[in-house]
């Protein structure tokens, strides 16, 4: 059989991003612009600004994916871009930008849900992974528990009653004084700090389901730490080392829950939050002494990129799951 | 007018108190630090009006929908410090569909004068003692509102 090239175009928050990928599996390229020196002056993404940097650069980055991969317009089989969710002025870039694309080159445009092609940075680097598996999609947007008996059934189990868990980091790490984004200064400030010497709630922990709460948490740091300030008590280190095994504890209980329950031999991890090393310990640990595998994908293929999001395509290309030129963007998840 | 919320379900009450009084051309920008209540009385009113499904912090997408009788838009303006809402699309939805707005503060120059505004604080700075909350309304018709509203809350004070 023919090899399958795939472009993918990923727009949905502050990265832009283009890649090829080859059937599925092999990455040709895979090139990242990122906004966060950009964002990091506002303490958050810009919507706007992330829009008109996305306009700016696309075609520069495109470009630049089909020189690495040493490729020709013409020898890729299919457009992939990412259409949900997302800050819809961002998602709209990528969708119109490899809408053109695809039209102008005659070939066809694949639909990928952001969150499918996080969990797909998984098989990009391990092939083998083996059915059923529960997936813990953990970023500055989501906190989801899924139940994949295949690669084309996303079975939700539980998720967020109100933050994300990426959105606590950044929330409590704006907080603290801590830099944007949140994660990996939290997750610095927590190795020189100790858990355990103030104390925060592990929220939802008792509870025998898979649902999430990060509200109560960043409130309980925003309570402790003012009343530490006025003791002249409050270390910034070891708030954030409590906060992060807070974080971490309910996350790894809940997956392992979900995976005992839902009888699986397979965990994996995806989403930028899922770069957290706190995280990836506790859960390879306890899956470990369970007899499962864990699955994480390597620290670029965590955050946003488009390589994921052109692996993901090919599976949806061997279907023919193949978009219209009228495909829209939508900000919301809609369904998984 | 000004009222005294001890607990969290009594926040989502007052939500859903509210949802009676409001209709689907109103605009409510809700003040308050992180961690105030915004979001749980967002998730009253969308109660109130019958909406069961999730009422989740908007920060990352800038506005949920809820389909609710009527639909509910619920923003969040927090990530937006420093720029400008024109290209939001905002209009699309002010004063035609009932409007929630978190971290209005960026906003002021694109959101109606007549908007309800609903300020909670903490006691003291003490996330664990009760919230206070301020209801005002720049327009005639939210004043209107504001007195049926205290036909019919407890205000706990």
């Amino acid at each position: 059989m023919n090899d399958i090239n795939i472009l993918g175009i990923e727009t949905s928050c502050d990265e832009t991003a283009a890649a090829i990928v080859k059937n599925g599996q092999e990455i040709l390229s895979n090139i990242v612009q990122s906004q966060i020196s950009l964002h990091q002056k506002f303490g958050g993404v810009v919507p706007e600004v992330a829009s008109r940097k996305h306009i700016e650069t696309i075609t520069a980055v495109t470009q630049e994916a089909f020189a690495r991969a040493a490729l020709t317009y013409q020898d890729i089989d299919a457009v992939a871009v990412t259409h949900r969710p997302g800050l819809i002025g961002a998602l709209l870039v990528g969708l119109s930008f490899a809408k053109s694309l695809a039209y102008a080159l005659g070939k066809p445009i694949i639909a990928v849900n952001h969150l499918h092609g996080h969990i797909y940075a998984n098989f990009l680097e391990n092939p083998g992974i083996a059915f059923p598996c529960v997936c813990l999609v953990v970023s500055g947007g989501h906190t989801s528990l899924l139940y994949m008996p295949s690669h084309h059934e996303y079975h939700l189990i539980g998720e967020t009653r109100d933050d994300a868990a990426g959105e606590a980091f950044d929330k409590v790490a704006r907080f603290l004084g801590l830099a944007y984004p949140g994660g990996p200064s939290v997750e610095k400030a927590a190795l020189q700090g100790q858990p355990g010497l103030y104390k925060l709630p592990r929220i939802f922990l008792d509870r025998d389901d898979f649902e999430f709460s990060f509200s109560g948490l960043k409130t309980a740091v925003m309570n402790l730490w003012r009343k530490l300030e006025k003791s002249g008590e409050a270390d910034v280190n070891n708030m954030a080392a409590e906060f992060q095994a807070a974080l971490v504890e309910v996350l790894a209980e809940k997956t392992l829950h979900a995976a005992k329950k839902f009888q699986v031999k397979t965990v994996l991890l995806a989403g930028g939050v899922a770069a957290n090393s706190l995280l990836r310990s506790t859960i390879a640990e306890k899956a470990q002494v369970q007899g499962m595998q864990v699955f994480y994908p390597s620290l670029s293929l965590c955050t946003d990129n488009a390589a994921m999001i052109a692996g993901r395509a090919y599976v949806q290309y061997m279907r023919r799951d193949f978009a219209g030129l009228d495909l829209n963007a939508y900000p919301g998840l809609l369904s998984l | 007018m000004e009222l005294i919320i001890r607990t969290e379900e009594d926040m989502n009450k007052l939500g859903e108190t509210l949802a009676r009084i409001l209709n689907k051309q109103d605009v409510v920008c809700l003040h308050g630090v992180l961690g105030a209540g915004k979001t749980t009385l967002v998730r009253g009113i969308a109660r109130g009006k019958g909406y069961q499904g999730r009422v989740t912090s908007p920060t990352f997408t800038l506005m949920n929908i809820y389909q609710a009788q009527e639909p509910i838009h619920h923003f969040d303006f927090y990530r937006l410090e420093g720029a400008d809402l024109i290209d939001l699309g905002m209009e699309d939805y002010l004063q035609k569909e009932l409007c929630l707005i978190e971290w209005p503060e960026v906003g002021s120059g694109v959101l109606p004068g007549e908007a309800m505004h609903i300020y909670i604080s903490l006691a003291e700075e003490d996330y664990d003692r009760e919230r206070l909350v301020q209801i005002e309304a720049g327009g005639e018709e939210g004043r209107r509102k504001i007195k049926e509203l205290e036909q019919i809350v407890d205000t706990g004070c």
